[in-house]
């Protein structure tokens, strides 16, 4: 029920919507105001536990500007039921020729999805490896290279343009096969390309505890109070001159403020959460140790909670 | 040394003379002198040589594909390129030595001061690698003269892929006010910082 002008009793009248005829029809004369009305609501619904062969939809997904013709293709589907013969020894063949340009790149395109899916990173993310990974993928260079620890850099300097900077050791569980040492060559060889292609040197800084925080926190399940005192402590170790890797250093002041509130974090979990080994936060965590009245702000932890804190 | 078809590789030794001499500021303006630790030069002996041979019958070598370390300095490495261009003739060979030629000089030096690789690397991006994750030390690649720095946060340089001692040298006085601007200041009660530094730290 709605109210629309209709032109044959020349007032505002009461109309109806008809959707079985997509009429709107005005009641007081009868008069058909719209016909042909198109139905924006969605036409089916797709259940997970549903079988995948009677999947109605008719497009494909998003054209994807890095593949050639943006990804467009045309495939000879298999008849129904009967003559599978047919298909597998002719038609089928021919369809499979392999025709594809893009098939290396669709493939890498795929690893990399992988990787981030298992990563759980956005897609604005997986979007920048893909054209980094496009830009390096036709020099001669790469050939010789592992391909997985180049998907691996790829996707590496994606996070750190991005501001959403992973540890290489975080990169390395996800993708299978690359070692630590394999990614960082393959990261400085493609950083080194894609400065001489686009002519100026690439905007990526460096990283610092500060942006790796807040993740490790949330893995170990800590309170806002005590990631805001981390934050805190590792803005205030910058300014120290402690010669260890930043992700050490955020290792340690978790350790140290967990060891200060009342869920204390054994090593093994924050070793688990940040890559870290054991020895390594324990010598880091001499290093900050001094310099722990600077460090941890006092609206977390007084003077003599202090004194409590385990000396290293 | 190592032993190809005609050219022979030498790779000379570390060594460790730390200058207790006094330093000439003329030549040395910022009254540190980087120290020798290796160079590696190629001298052809203008014949074909078979390596089985020399391992089995020359004193002293090993045919192993590794390198071996060994000099002092370039004219020790000229010696010693002589000494084992003479062991090669006694074996039975007609070698010759033509074209003595230091391929790399590495040397190292310390400043003695903490350095803030971040800012470092934050100005000089163009030339600048700072990888904390795959390795503690700033790759500073110099154009001119064409060499590699290693800078470390303690202050210990590392100057490599030089061609002759005065490259070093001119490197090395380049890069002193450099890094003598990024020199990291004792941060005992001095909670300040740069007031130069552009750059905001964010928050995540």
């Amino acid at each position: 029920m709605a109210d629309a002008f209709c032109p044959d009793c020349k007032r505002n009248t009461e109309t109806v919507f008809d959707h079985s005829a997509g009429d709107t029809v005005c009641s007081e004369c009868g008069l058909v105001l719209e016909a042909h009305s198109i139905d924006e609501t969605s036409e089916w619904r797709t259940f997970a536990n549903e079988s995948a062969d009677n999947d109605p939809v008719r497009v494909g997904g998003p054209s994807n500007p890095l593949l050639t013709d943006g990804g467009l293709s045309t495939v000879i589907s298999k008849p129904n039921g009967g003559s599978s013969d047919f298909l597998s020894s002719s038609l089928g063949r021919w369809q499979n020729r392999g025709s594809n340009p893009d098939r290396s790149l669709i493939i890498a395109f795929r690893t990399i999805a992988t990787m981030a899916d298992r990563l759980g990173l956005v897609a604005i993310i997986k979007d920048r490896a893909n054209e980094i990974y496009k830009k390096v993928e036709d020099l001669k260079s790469i050939r010789g290279r592992n391909q997985d620890a180049i998907l691996a850099a790829c996707l590496y300097i994606a996070c750190r343009q991005e501001d959403r900077p992973r540890t290489v050791k975080e990169i390395c569980s996800v993708a299978n096969g690359a070692t630590k040492k394999e990614i960082g060559r393959a990261k400085e060889f493609i950083v080194k390309q894609l400065e001489v292609e686009m002519g100026r040197s690439m905007e990526m800084g460096t990283i610092h505890a500060g942006d790796f925080l807040r993740r490790f926190c949330s893995h170990l399940g800590m309170t806002n109070h005590a990631v805001k005192a981390a934050q805190e402590a590792v803005q205030k170790s910058e300014e120290l001159d402690i010669r260890r890797s930043p992700i050490s250093i955020a290792a340690a002041v978790i350790y140290m403020i967990t060891q200060l509130s009342d869920d204390k974090k054994p090593l093994k979990d924050i070793s688990l959460a940040t890559g870290v080994a054991e020895g390594t936060i324990r010598n880091s965590y001499k290093d900050l140790y001094p310099y722990a009245s600077r460090l941890i702000p006092t609206s977390f932890a007084k003077e003599q909670d202090l004194k409590n804190l385990c000396s290293p | 040394m190592q032993i190809g078809s005609e050219q022979v590789w030498l790779h000379m030794a570390q060594y460790n003379l730390e200058g207790c001499q006094s330093v000439d500021l003329a030549e040395h303006p910022s009254g540190i002198v980087p120290t020798l630790q290796n160079i590696v030069s190629t001298v052809n002996l203008g014949c074909k040589l078979d390596l089985k041979i020399i391992a089995l019958q020359a004193r002293n070598a090993e045919y192993n594909p590794k390198v071996c370390t060994g000099a002092k300095s370039e004219e020790q490495s000229k010696l010693a390129a002589r000494k084992y261009a003479r062991v090669v003739q006694k074996v039975g060979f007609q070698a010759q030595f033509m074209d003595f030629k230091v391929q790399n000089v590495v040397a190292s030096c310390d400043v003695k001061f903490p350095i803030r690789l971040e800012r470092l690397a934050l100005h000089h991006n163009a030339f600048c690698s700072f990888e904390p994750e795959i390795f503690p030390g700033l790759i500073y690649r110099m154009k001119d003269p064409k060499i590699v720095l290693l800078i470390f946060v303690s202050g210990k340089i590392v100057l490599t892929g030089a061609k002759s001692r005065d490259q070093i040298k001119r490197g090395f006085e380049q890069i002193y006010p450099v890094v003598l601007e990024y020199r990291k200041v004792p941060q005992i009660g001095n909670e300040g910082k740069d007031s130069r530094d552009p750059v905001p730290r964010q928050l995540t």
